[in-house]
């Protein structure tokens, strides 16, 4: 709450502009009573004629138009307030995910970010368009009419003084009470969401292992207890709001009392004034009241909020860059210098201390079975992932020295799975490039890549939109794709990681050549498979449980790797049929 | 209306909360009438001094109402809001009904980020549909009549206003917002569209936004699809404080005539005046109840939407008519009489005139370029896609009369991606088949050459925790697991290094022995043992033969072979 009530109160012209609706309101309503009760009077008591009180008529309707102006201005006000709030809450946090190293964000449950992006975020909403400026009303108009009340019948002020007290502090008790659970919801409520989105994906799984039908069981139970939830911390909320009616409830029955006995018994008291007292009274509670609902929405925010700043607060272990330049356009050297990595404590893969010099214009592969830790290797040297020690060193100084466009400048990563963005495949070969590029530099990267044959048998070309998630695009398209993106880019580091995997022959020649046009002009460290790629590396480095077991070239590692030679005449055991 | 039966339909499910809601609400608003009603007449009362006794009694009315008013409204709340947290629960499970028979074909039309916001907006704003727009309007309506007649009593004419300012706040007022309201409500769930869909690739594509420096403009136009989304829903809720306040006025405008009328009326000798302070708060209370019409159109509007986009996605399949059942337990057979297949949208057809035949107990690998239409030959083998020209048969009976879950049910599949949901690598095993044990599952992975996981290892979201050959694995070892006489894989070792494959081909084939087996593969290499390849290119068979036969042949699958020999040796 502390950090929403500072936002709300940095918005000087808001809460200005909110404290003067609350103050027009709380005259709006205390002339609405007055006239009112002036009307009722002159025609009930003083059997007035109708005519003399028309002006009276007239007042009270430019003091209702103005209850209503006054209204809208004060709400409107608090939507600009959330709407404001919300935007920069939103901006932080893509911002804070924007840091985010590739670790985190594959540790998180992306469902779960969206859902923190989208629905927390407006979540926040209640805070400032009710729980403000219903607050800043509840502390100016109560005060009002009590002055008014006091004015007229003192006792009357003195049990609303005395009453009213009754309801902020309840509703503190309530609030205290529900925090936790309200919190706990929060949570509830997420993994649902991230809960959900993983079933709906994985639809085709359970269809075809015939679970789909169990799975609605697991849906409601969720659903159901995610009502449960829910329903814990309304009957809460409910509850408080009956004792506060109660409450507000029996101190309107106090104040009628003792006026009615005033009024009848000892007759010390005018009906002008006790009559008024009686219609401003109801108002006075309301606000209060008002005041507990809206209290709850800036609670349910609350907990979005906690989420917010836990999101926003959450070290990461982020790549730190520096300031230095890269010199040279050339291909740079690499070095990993006692390099180690474990994804998570106590998790059994780790990556042990790992040397290796990669001179300029390298041909480096990584080889190992799978779960070797190649990918691993792969992302660090990358710079996506921080290494929990050791250093990765280009042309001699650690890669964190320079500045982070410096190195991404110069580095193409061709992954397992290329992300498809949602556009169209120009758009998606430009994505790899540096800025604006021509359709024609589109056309020749696609060509090299051994692409532009399919995309130009497409109805709409280069224009074809291809899907969020690259629907419609084979794997091999896919790589094809991101082997484009890097010949518009035309990097000094590529990293490879499996660069044929699941491809057919054909297709995997074209990378191939593609691969090797590129690896001229640049240092390539590839996740090999395939002996064809090995035996032309200029150094392997081969991993084995996360450990580095052999360094050298293809003919060094047979003679001195026995894992290594075993695997070679495996993969070429199964082609000598 | 129409777009809301089905929502309709599950809200009638909650009859008695329903009803109790309604009974309720009633209760809580003409409560608050009397309450008021009667204050004002006690205040008159009182002052013309009636007898103690009168006050007293008087007095305890005012407290029983207001007793009645508050756990009236207690109880209203109570009631609406189960019904509705229940009614939310039965549109998830009814939307999950509805799309589950349609995958897996519907994921072809649908991304993730969409259904993400589909199923999470729709139906948390669906909530608002019972509890804003469902049940409030009987309630004021009832509480108006309810009114209106014991206004009546006092005055005519002051009923008549109070009838009017039924219509205007009631009706008018809302109808003329709920036009406005339309092409707003449009735009807002645009923007909600487009933010949701730039947050997924901004965390999906992550990586490779990352890499291509991408990220800072991704992040921009994030930025402003946030802001335009920001944008509408501040258009938004303004256009609602100034319905809102309209309709205030309204409501304060109609009291003020019931004043003035009242007034005169006294004047005039028509109205005791002893009644005219009560007439008075009886019209600013009853309008409290029809403070909830303003919001009405929206949520309306907002519900009819969401329940569009919920329950309207798809045509109903055309039902197969009668289905056979396969006959179980015995190893079936394929065959593809001149079959043709083109997507929807695919300007050319995936398979182009496909005759082939798969014998009972026979293996069958198909080989081919990416793009060859292999996949989509799997497609249709699962019936995933119902073919649209030819002739398939499986088992002898016509695959259109086959009940496509009663062939998966017989199947062992491993697709090129396999789904792996949030949990343990337990709970993603056992998905394979009904009890299976851990000496099962823990056999299975090292079948596949995952001994080193233990059955409690955790699994993230989609797997994203392992890697792409760990995946291929264990979607083998879930189809070892599962061990049903046909096997249809399609590229299950692609990202498998050839050491790990051979050995999991050896177990594959051990188990395998007599059944049909379907094996798309991108490698040539381990195919002597098949008992037939496909040799597929732009969706046509070029060859069909033993490895030797095609061996000897010296066609396509020869070349592929040479070219792949060039790169390996």
């Amino acid at each position: 709450m502390k950090h929403l009530s500072q936002m709300a109160f940095a918005q000087r012209r808001a809460t200005l502009l909110l404290t003067l609706a609350s103050v027009l309101i709380g005259a709006a309503i205390i002339g609405q009573s007055y006239y009112f009760v002036a009307i009722v009077e002159r025609m009930f008591l003083d059997q007035e004629s109708f005519q003399e009180v028309v002006p009276l008529l007239f007042g009270l309707l430019a003091v209702l138009a103005g209850r209503a102006l006054f209204t809208w201005l004060h709400g409107r006000t608090g939507v600009s307030m959330a709407a404001y709030a919300k935007s920069e809450f939103r901006k932080r946090i893509i911002h804070k995910f924007s840091k985010n190293p590739v670790q985190a964000s594959l540790e998180g449950q992306s469902g779960r970010k969206v859902s923190v992006l989208m629905d927390s975020v407006d979540e926040v909403d209640g805070y400032f368009s009710q729980y403000i400026p219903q607050m800043i009303s509840t502390a100016v108009v109560p005060l009002m009419i009590l002055v008014v009340v006091f004015t007229h019948h003192i006792s009357s002020g003195i049990i609303m003084l005395i009453t009213a007290p009754f309801i902020p502090f309840f509703m503190a008790i309530v609030g205290v009470m529900t925090k936790k659970k309200s919190e706990e919801q929060m949570e509830k409520m997420s993994a649902f969401s991230g809960r959900f989105l993983d079933t709906l994906q994985g639809l085709t799984t359970l269809k075809l292992f015939g679970r789909s039908k169990k799975q609605r069981d697991t849906i409601e139970e969720s659903s159901l207890g995610f009502r449960d939830a829910t329903m814990d911390v309304l009957k809460v909320a409910f509850t408080s709001s009956l004792m506060l009616e109660f409450i507000s409830m029996l101190s309107i029955g106090i104040i009628a009392l003792e006026i009615a006995i005033r009024l009848v018994v000892y007759e010390s008291i005018p009906f002008f004034s006790a009559f008024f007292i009686l219609v401003l009274a109801p108002e006075f509670y309301l606000t209060l009241k008002e005041f507990g609902s809206a209290f709850h929405a800036g609670r349910g925010s609350s907990g979005a909020a906690k989420q917010l700043v836990e999101e926003l607060e959450r070290e990461d272990q982020s790549m730190e860059w520096g300031q230095k330049a890269i010199e040279g356009s050339q291909p740079p050297a690499l070095e990993l210098d006692g390099v180690t990595f474990a994804y998570k404590k106590g998790q059994t893969f780790q990556l042990q201390e790992l040397h290796a010099v990669m001179p300029a214009n390298a041909d480096v592969a990584i080889v190992g079975r799978s779960g070797s830790g190649k990918s691993t290797l792969l992302n660090l040297i990358a710079g996506l992932m921080k290494p929990d020690e050791g250093t990765v060193r280009i042309n001699g100084l650690p890669l964190n020295e320079y500045a982070e466009r410096e190195w991404f400048d110069r580095v193409s990563y061709i992954s397992q799975h290329p992300y498809v963005f949602a556009g169209t495949i120009e758009d998606n070969i430009a994505i790899g490039g540096r800025g604006a590029h021509t359709r024609e530099e589109v056309e020749r990267a696609a060509e090299k890549a051994g692409i532009a044959e399919l995309v130009e048998s497409l109805e709409y070309g280069y224009d074809t939109p291809v899907g969020e998630a690259g629907r419609g695009l084979s794997g091999g398209e896919k790589q094809r794709l991101a082997i484009a993106r890097a010949f518009l880019k035309r990097p000094s580091v590529i990293l490879f990681d499996e660069p044929t995997t699941g491809l057919d022959l054909k297709t995997e020649q074209i990378l191939q050549s593609s691969i090797e046009e590129l690896s001229k002009t640049s240092t390539v460290i590839t996740v090999a498979h395939r002996l064809h790629t090995i035996r032309n590396a200029d150094q392997i480095l081969f991993l084995e449980d996360g450990k580095l077991v052999g360094q050298g070239t293809h003919e060094e590692l047979l003679q001195t790797t026995e894992a290594y030679r075993r695997m070679v005449h495996v993969q070429q055991g199964g082609d000598s049929a | 209306m129409k777009e809301l039966a089905s929502v309709m339909k599950i809200i009638t499910l909650e009859k008695k909360d329903i009803w109790l809601s309604i009974v309720f609400g009633f209760l809580a608003g003409i409560a608050a009438v009397g309450l008021f009603g009667s204050s004002g007449y006690l205040i008159s009362r009182a002052a013309l001094v009636p007898p103690l006794y009168a006050l007293t009694v008087l007095i305890a009315f005012l407290k029983l109402f207001g007793f009645a008013r508050a756990l009236g409204r207690y109880a209203e709340r109570y009631y609406s809001h189960r019904a509705t947290f229940t009614m939310l629960s039965n549109i998830r499970l009814a939307f999950y009904k509805k799309i589950e028979p349609h995958a897996p074909r519907i994921f072809q039309k649908y991304r993730s980020g969409d259904l993400l916001s589909r199923i999470v907006g729709d139906v948390e704003s669906l909530q608002n549909f019972f509890l804003r727009v469902y049940y409030p309007p009987v309630v004021m309506v009832v509480i108006f009549l309810a009114t209106i007649v014991f206004t009546t009593i006092f005055s005519w004419a002051v009923a008549l206003v109070l009838f009017v300012g039924l219509l205007l706040t009631g009706l008018i007022i809302p109808f003329l917002f709920a036009l406005r309201q339309r092409k707003l409500e449009n735009e807002i769930r645009e923007a909600r569209g487009h933010l949701s869909t730039d947050v997924t690739e901004f965390l999906y594509g992550f990586r490779d936004l990352k890499i291509y420096q991408q990220l800072e403009d991704k992040e921009e136009q994030l930025e402003s699809s946030a802001a335009t989304y920001i944008h509408e829903q501040e258009r938004q809720g303004k256009q609602m404080v100034y319905s809102q306040s309209v309709n205030t006025l309204a409501t304060l405008i109609v009291s003020w005539v019931v004043t003035g009328l009242g007034a005169y009326l006294v004047g005039s000798g028509d109205l005791n005046g002893l009644f005219l302070a009560m007439l008075v708060m009886i019209s600013l209370t009853v309008f409290e109840n029809a403070a909830p019409m303003a919001v009405l159109p929206r949520h309306l509007d907002d519900s009819r939407r969401a329940s569009k986009r919920l329950f309207h996605l798809e045509e109903a399949v055309e039902e197969s008519e009668e289905t056979e059942p396969l006959s179980g337990n015995a190893p079936y057979g394929y065959r593809f009489d001149h079959v043709s297949f083109r997507y929807e949208e695919a300007s050319r057809p995936s398979l182009d005139d496909v005759s082939i035949e798969l014998a009972p107990g026979t293996k069958t690998a198909v080989v081919g370029p990416s793009g060859s239409g292999k996949s989509t030959l799997m497609q249709l083998l699962l019936k995933v896609y119902p073919q649209t020209v030819g002739d398939v048969t499986l088992d002898g009976k016509p695959l259109a009369k086959v009940d496509e879950e009663d062939l998966w049910s017989q199947a062992n599949v491993v697709l090129q991606e396999n789904h792996f949901f949030y949990g343990t690598i337990r709970d993603n095993l056992s998905l394979a088949k009904d009890d299976v044990s851990d000496e099962e599952m823990t056999e299975a992975l090292a079948k596949a050459e995952l001994a080193a996981f233990s059955l409690d290892d955790e699994v993230f979201e989609r797997g994203e925790n392992l890697s792409g050959g760990e995946k291929q694995r264990l979607a083998m070892a879930r189809a070892l697991l599962r061990n049903e006489r046909l096997w249809l894989l399609d590229e299950p070792t692609s990202s498998i290094d050839a050491l790990t494959e051979q050995s999991l081909y050896r177990h594959l084939f051990e188990q395998a022995k007599d059944d049909t087996l379907v094996l798309i593969s991108h490698r040539l290499t381990g195919l002597e043992q098949m008992d037939q390849i496909i040799v597929m290119e732009q969706g046509k068979v070029v060859e069909t033969g033993t490895y030797d036969e095609l061996m000897a042949q010296q066609g396509y699958f020869y070349q592929m072979k040479q070219i792949e020999k060039s790169v390996f040796g």
